[in-house]
């Protein structure tokens, strides 16, 4: 019973980094814009996260900040693909090289070489009373810190946006036909740059999560591929919310699983286990694979006056 | 009648390169004014420019007498101007309902009152005697319905000035005759209409007044009943059009196709064959009629290694094909127009020069070491010779065959597959949304390629075309042959009723 009520915990906790950047990645897919640079806003979110918390002792500050930063990173994929129609996978992995590579640098200019790990104080848990008591469920969903019910809200605002409200159907519509958009007064390029606010935002909040309320440190390369993975959930989770939340459920599971099987000591090694959720992802993907399209536009670029 | 809309002086430049030069133009209250040129005369850009996608570099605009500046596609809809675009701007993914009420500025809460919106469309619906399913997906409903969705989105948005562009390019005639009965029906309502077409018939048909443009320019305004077809069609292209004719050949020379009671998807009634057995000889156009998805695709796509029979055999050259392969059919000399320029016979973002000789890059003419390395030069050199002998119009042979129009595509493909030297050339569609121009041009070179003694099979939905061009005639319904006709004096009634399985 430990077993489970820890693996299930490890799970959202493993869940939740995954999620914020998933969700990011899908309000950019609905506006046609495939980004696949979220490793490196996570890791530019992550390292400015925890520096601000560092400098400041508040976690909220460097969560804000971490947002801040993704926001400013993505603004140059944003430009390029948006009103320089540059192909999206070129710069998605241009971020992917120079954000964690900036991230580094600002690191060892900050701290210096060889030093201690600096550490900070990881945001409190805030039990929600009455219901927290409740037993397992309660452990697991109201005995959180306030990120993860944010994670929650988010996901379900994000379901009742796209599909029940006016400004949900015609942010979709962006992401499907730009141009029958455009006929009909929707302001296009607002969007695009809309969506990449929020992806970089949320994608810098995901990677800030992982250093202020997961791990209380910074380390190199401590997205591990996060970025990737949450790639994967937006297509394991067919652009939509509750499809998202699920799958990276289920990559946390797996995550949270190869933890608790290299601890338990069968002689196999780690690194077998490490790989449960790449080998999760890929099998995911290849069962899922081309059944259901994505936004018809993504990845297309959007010309005003084509001829 | 009324003034609604005046354009003057509207000019627009893409470059170096004038779109619209100069125009005027004036539609009244409830008129039907017709834009009549061939493709690339200007019509869309002087009716984007009217939608606010585009912006004039010269040029006013009045509306009711008032100046207008048109900046954005929402300040025209505000305007009172709809559009509905010859490729539809719908998005597939939503239903009819959702396509007809995005952007919609007039509802202010945050979610979609659907109850209201939903009698609102309804009610619109039935005034102009629409019949429209709103809780379909826009994939799941025909064409004609996409355009009545497209004509309702405009009209919900307040439309007073409609424009129409191209409408019945992708429409069967019996759809056609249902848009027709709606333009009058909008008339009627006092609505204006601006109808982009180069049909000759239906732009007869339909008008009160018709303006003709060429190059750019507007050549003449005129009410219907001034001008006939023929001498529209001069006015049009810039010159006197012959009547064209093509003779009719009876040929019995060796054959160079056979399809032996061949069956593909048998019991599918619009996506197979049914134990077709038809020859192709030399020298000869044998035409297929029949009414769009009676297997048209289909034979082409077997006539081209693409798919095999299930049943039955195919001879090329007199001799059975063992090993169903596009590439084997075209060694043994079988050329493809297919339906689909832009899926299926070009490479949209290659260049005319590579498209051109995409086929043979493995020649010696053109390879060193078998496609090893590319003569870039020679490669030039014919691709310029091409665009001379086709008339393919371009700035360069450099250009993606994406930003050519359709007829300078096809005249790519043809110039790809008729200098192959085939003996057998399959075009299925071969003029469809052509201009009167192209379309000419792309007759005379099958004409041509039978007189140099290659088979044709020229699959068309297009009964005039069929008859115009076919020494022999068969007809498709539901994957079968229905009959076989002379192409000289064909019985066109007996052929009408076949091509409906009578």
């Amino acid at each position: 019973m430990n077993f489970v009520t820890n693996l299930l915990l490890a799970t959202v906790r493993m869940a939740i980094p995954i999620l914020f950047i998933a969700i990011g990645e899908m309000y950019s897919e609905r506006a046609g814009m495939v980004n696949i640079g979220l490793e490196g806003l996570a890791a530019i979110g992550s390292l400015v996260g925890f520096l601000m918390c560092f400098i400041t002792g508040s976690t909220w500050l460097g969560i804000f900040c971490g947002a801040l930063v993704g926001i400013a990173v993505n603004m140059i994929y944003a430009f390029a693909t948006i009103n320089l129609c540059a192909n999206h996978t070129v710069y998605g992995m241009a971020i992917n090289i120079f954000a964690p590579a900036l991230a580094s640098f600002i690191y060892r200019v900050y701290f210096g070489k060889g030093s201690d790990l600096s550490q900070i104080t990881l945001m409190k848990g805030l039990g929600i009373p009455g219901l927290k008591n409740i037993p397992l469920v309660g452990e697991l969903l109201f005995n959180q810190t306030p990120m993860v019910y944010l994670a929650f809200l988010l996901v379900i605002f994000t379901a009742v946006f796209f599909r029940r409200t006016r400004s949900g159907l015609n942010y979709r519509a962006v992401g499907e036909n730009p141009k029958a958009a455009a006929t009909l007064g929707i302001n296009v390029i607002g969007v695009k740059y809309l969506s990449c606010v929020i992806c970089g935002a949320l994608a810098g909040i995901g990677g800030a999560y992982l250093t202020t309320c997961y791990s209380n440190t910074y380390t190199e390369g401590n997205i591990a591929g996060r970025g990737f993975i949450a790639l994967a959930a937006v297509i394991f989770g067919r652009w939509s919310a509750g499809g998202i939340l699920l799958a990276c459920l289920f990559f946390g599971f797996c995550d949270a699983l190869q933890i608790r099987l290299q601890v338990a000591g069968l002689g196999i090694p780690y690194q077998f286990f490490q790989m449960i959720p790449f080998a999760a992802t890929i099998l995911a993907l290849t069962l899922i694979g081309g059944r259901k399209l994505g936004p018809k536009a993504a990845g297309k670029p959007y010309r005003k006056e084509e001829r | 009648m009324s003034e609604l809309l005046r354009i003057e002086h509207i000019s627009k430049r893409f470059g170096d390169f004038y779109a619209n030069r100069n125009i005027d133009l004036t539609v009244e209250r409830g008129e039907i004014h017709t834009l009549l040129g061939e493709n690339g005369a200007g019509k869309s850009t002087l009716m984007n420019i009217l939608a606010g996608l585009y912006q004039p570099t010269e040029g006013k605009i009045f509306l009711e007498g008032k100046e207008v500046h048109i900046e954005s596609p929402s300040q025209a809809v505000s305007l009172g101007i709809g559009m509905v675009h010859q490729h539809f701007m719908l998005v597939d993914a939503m239903t009819v309902f959702e396509n007809i009420i995005l952007g919609d500025r007039r509802s202010k809460g945050i979610f979609i009152d659907r109850a209201a919106r939903r009698k609102e469309i309804e009610e619109l619906a039935a005034r102009y005697g629409f019949q429209i399913q709103l809780d379909r997906q826009i994939t799941e409903i025909s064409v004609g319905e996409q355009q009545r969705v497209e004509i309702l989105k405009a009209l919900y948005r307040g439309a007073q000035l409609l424009i129409l562009d191209e409408p019945t390019a992708a429409l069967t005639d019996i759809e056609v005759e249902g848009l027709f009965r709606v333009v009058n029906r909008l008339k009627e309502e006092g609505k204006s209409i601006i109808f982009i077409s180069h049909k000759m018939r239906e732009v007869l048909h339909i008008s009160d007044r018709i303006t003709i443009l060429r190059g750019g320019e507007a050549v003449a305004t005129i009410n219907r009943d001034e001008m006939d077809g023929q001498q529209l069609a001069s006015l049009m292209i810039g010159r006197e059009l012959s009547e064209s004719h093509y003779e009719k050949r009876n040929t019995a020379e060796k054959t160079v196709a056979v399809l032996d009671h061949v069956s593909y998807h048998k019991n599918s009634k619009h996506n197979g064959l049914a134990d077709v057995d038809m020859k192709i000889h030399a020298g000869e156009i044998v035409g297929i009629a029949g009414v769009d998805g009676n297997g048209q695709t289909q034979l082409a796509q077997m006539l081209t290694g693409v798919i095999w029979p299930e049943e039955g055999h195919i001879q090329l050259k007199n001799s059975n094909v063992g090993v169903f392969d596009p590439l084997q059919f075209i060694q043994n000399g079988t050329a493809h127009v297919p339906e689909d320029r832009n899926l299926q016979g070009l490479v949209s973002d290659m260049s005319i020069a590579d498209n051109i000789v995409l086929k043979r890059t493995e020649s010696e003419e053109f390879s060193k070491g078998h496609g090893l390395f590319l003569k870039k030069k020679a490669i030039s050199a014919y691709a310029s010779e091409m665009a001379g002998k086709y008339d393919i119009r371009c700035r360069s042979i450099y250009q993606d065959v994406r930003s050519l129009s359709g007829g300078n595509q096809q005249k790519v493909i043809l110039a790809r597959e008729l200098e192959s030297n085939p003996d057998l050339l399959v075009a299925a569609h071969p003029t469809r949304g052509l201009d009167i121009g192209a379309t000419r041009f792309v007759r005379d070179q099958m004409c041509a390629a039978r007189d140099r003694g290659v088979g044709v099979v020229l699959i068309s939905a297009d009964f005039d075309e069929i008859l115009e061009m076919s020494d022999r005639i068969l007809v498709l319904f539901e994957g079968r042959i229905m009959g076989e006709y002379s192409g000289k004096n064909p019985p066109i009634k007996e052929i009408s009723m076949a091509m409906t399985g009578k």
